[in-house]
């Protein structure tokens, strides 16, 4: 009897323990704005430290079948893949100490990779399961490098045609584009003061969202903005980010999405956020940033407020809208998966 | 419930199973919720929007941040903010001298941020010329006047305001209009560390002898590097002359950081000092 009474009241204190808990279910956080509000898993990894260590996480992909892709930098394991739980399937890749950039491509059918390396100075195409199909040395082609060493690409972008666009982010700003086989075509952009020169190139993709009319993005991160070519790398416009170091830029659907390094007002002050940019590259939603104002067509600066993330790298979408976000310099910590709110 | 006095012992053994593995689910439960409630996310800083931190009558500031359902509070005593101080509303004027303005943003939601501060320094006594260790190219402000020209004291390294050195010693002498009894010095330095802008190791301040023609030391100050700071923040240093120093010259020594500490991402390389206005008081 004497336990039975025990039993009732430890229950019956529990359940008004668990009243304020629920309240707190009210402040709940929700990141970004308009359509595009998001949910945090700050725990999506279930990956064992000791047994898959990651450096920075600098980019990540979606294969075909499903997984999500991470590079790092770590050379135990450049390259875990994931179930979409945070599940470790896999993992390869011990020879890519500056891996940077990732980006997938369906060739005919089947899923290609193309890693940039800072330290080699070299883009390595691989099949999905890390054997080495093309590597890409520092294009002597060009004219403009005398050495390696002077080439850092960060990022490709692959076309519906086969072409390979490197962006050569860490080093003269030059996007570089080769045919499928690998072989130079031309070279745009660079170091200088006018409106088609970038600075800080970390980051291009090929924008599809209108069909018709595919062109390239390319980030100019000190700028705090992406510059849009056409395809034979001719400059078309300025798409001002103010306040925000933009990574690579994403597309998925109708949106464009970017991880934010930093933002300019607190610069390495671990200040990063995700931006969503509409099909008319308006920003329509920050994750953990500032209100996206515009007077006129001119964005107000942008900032993070919240701090949720510290340096975010890279974005992906996967195939039912959820975000995952890979950080630089992060304490080496895993991707951060976020559902949206609907 | 009265039958259950009727139960074996073995029945009530599994009924307190039962109950006991229906706590531990309850706190399982209770711990899946609150570990979820754990990412409870700090505010980042307000921002302070102003034309200068240097004044000759008063200044103006504005505080900014964009999320909904925040606000920002602040002090002018340099203490720092709660919900209990001033809720920010409008522009700030400012009419004292070396007052620091700091401010924090709160919400419910999140927990409140890192205080962001500024301090507003009034003009001080006429300055006939200046000269200066000729700064990194790259960060010249606008020529000989740009320390003191009474612009400057925002952290923003790209304004015009900013004389940047790599330069082991950097000197600045400073003539006054006349010989006057000055008892303070101030210049105004940048710490950032993200962009390598570290505190100076030491400054020491001179003042001239005419009689002998000679510069003499009059007051020192060494400073230490934080490294538990983040973001960059305008840091203004003042020497205090006991007694005043008459005089109508002065010469301001920086010692840089020559290497950049361990907790550092540049550690072993040079660091940068960032001057933007002197100024001495009577």
């Amino acid at each position: 009897m004497k336990r039975n009474a025990f039993i009732k009241t430890t229950s019956f204190g529990l359940l008004s323990a668990m009243l304020p808990i629920r309240d707190l279910g009210k402040n709940e956080v929700i990141l970004g704005h308009n359509n595009k509000r998001y949910k945090i898993n700050t725990r999506w990894s279930q990956a064992d430290v000791a047994r898959y260590p990651v450096n920075n996480c600098h980019e990540m992909v979606q294969d075909k079948t499903g997984r999500i892709l991470l590079l790092t930098d770590e050379t135990r394991n450049n390259v875990l893949i994931y179930n979409k739980n945070g599940k470790i399937l896999d993992s390869w890749g011990t020879a890519y100490p500056g891996a940077h950039g990732l980006t997938l491509f369906n060739e005919n059918g089947e899923d290609v990779l193309f890693i940039c390396d800072n330290n080699r100075h070299q883009v390595i195409k691989t099949t999905i399961d890390g054997r080495v199909l093309m590597t890409l040395d520092y294009p002597k082609d060009a004219g403009v490098y005398t050495k390696a060493e002077e080439y850092v690409p960060t990022e490709t972008a692959i076309a519906p045609n086969g072409d390979i666009y490197v962006a050569d982010g860490y080093g003269k700003d030059y996007i570089i584009q080769y045919n499928y086989k690998g072989e130079y075509i031309r070279h745009f952009g660079g170091k200088g003061d006018a409106s088609a020169h970038l600075s800080n190139a970390h980051g291009i993709c090929v924008d599809m969202r209108d069909k018709a009319n595919p062109y390239l993005m390319v980030t100019s991160r000190v700028q705090n903005a992406f510059k849009r070519y056409d395809m034979a790398g001719k400059y078309l416009e300025t798409i001002d980010l103010k306040g925000a170091w933009v990574c690579r830029p994403v597309i998925k659907g109708e949106y464009l999405y970017a991880a934010v390094l930093q933002s300019n007002n607190n610069t390495g002050g671990q200040s990063g956020f995700v931006t969503i940019l509409d099909k008319n590259n308006k920003v329509v939603s920050n994750l953990a940033g500032s209100t996206p104002q515009y007077q006129g067509n001119q964005i107000e600066e942008m900032y993070q407020t919240v701090k949720a993330f510290q340096y975010p790298h890279d974005v992906l979408i996967d195939d039912e809208e959820c975000m995952y976000v890979a950080q630089w310099n992060s304490g080496k910590t895993y991707p951060i998966k976020l559902e949206p709110v609907i | 419930m009265e039958f259950r006095e009727d139960l074996s012992d073995k029945i009530r053994t599994c009924y307190l199973i039962y109950m006991k593995n229906l706590l531990l689910l309850t706190l399982l439960l209770l711990n899946a919720i609150t570990t979820n409630a754990q990412d409870n996310f700090q505010l980042a800083r307000p921002l302070l929007k102003y034309t200068s931190a240097f004044f000759t009558k008063e200044a103006k500031v504005e505080m900014f941040f964009a999320e909904p359902n925040t606000q920002i509070y602040y002090t002018l005593d340099g203490q720092k903010p709660t919900e209990n101080d001033q809720l920010y509303t409008q522009p700030v004027r400012i009419t004292k001298s070396f007052t620091t303005v700091k401010a924090r943003v709160f919400s419910k939601i999140y927990s409140p941020s890192d205080v962001v501060e500024a301090t507003f320094i009034k003009d001080g006594l006429p300055i006939k010329s200046i000269e200066n260790t000729t700064p990194n190219q790259k960060y010249k402000g606008s020529g000989a006047i740009t320390l003191i020209d009474n612009k400057g004291g925002t952290t923003n390294i790209s304004s015009n305001t900013w004389l940047g050195f790599q330069t082991d010693t950097v000197e600045v002498v400073l003539n006054l209009n006349k010989k006057e009894k000055v008892k303070k010095v101030l210049i105004n330095l940048l710490r950032d560390y993200g962009s390598w802008i570290f505190l100076p190791e030491k400054v020491e301040i001179y003042a001239f002898n005419n009689k002998k023609n000679a510069f003499y030391i009059i007051d020192d100050k060494v400073f230490t590097q934080d490294k538990n700071i983040d973001g960059a923040v305008c840091v203004p240093s003042i020497f205090e002359l006991k007694n005043g120093i008459k005089t109508d010259k002065f010469k301001i020594q920086l010692h840089l950081v020559k290497q950049i500490p361990d907790w550092h991402g540049g550690k072993g390389n040079k660091s940068w000092i960032f001057i933007d206005e002197v100024k001495a008081y009577n």
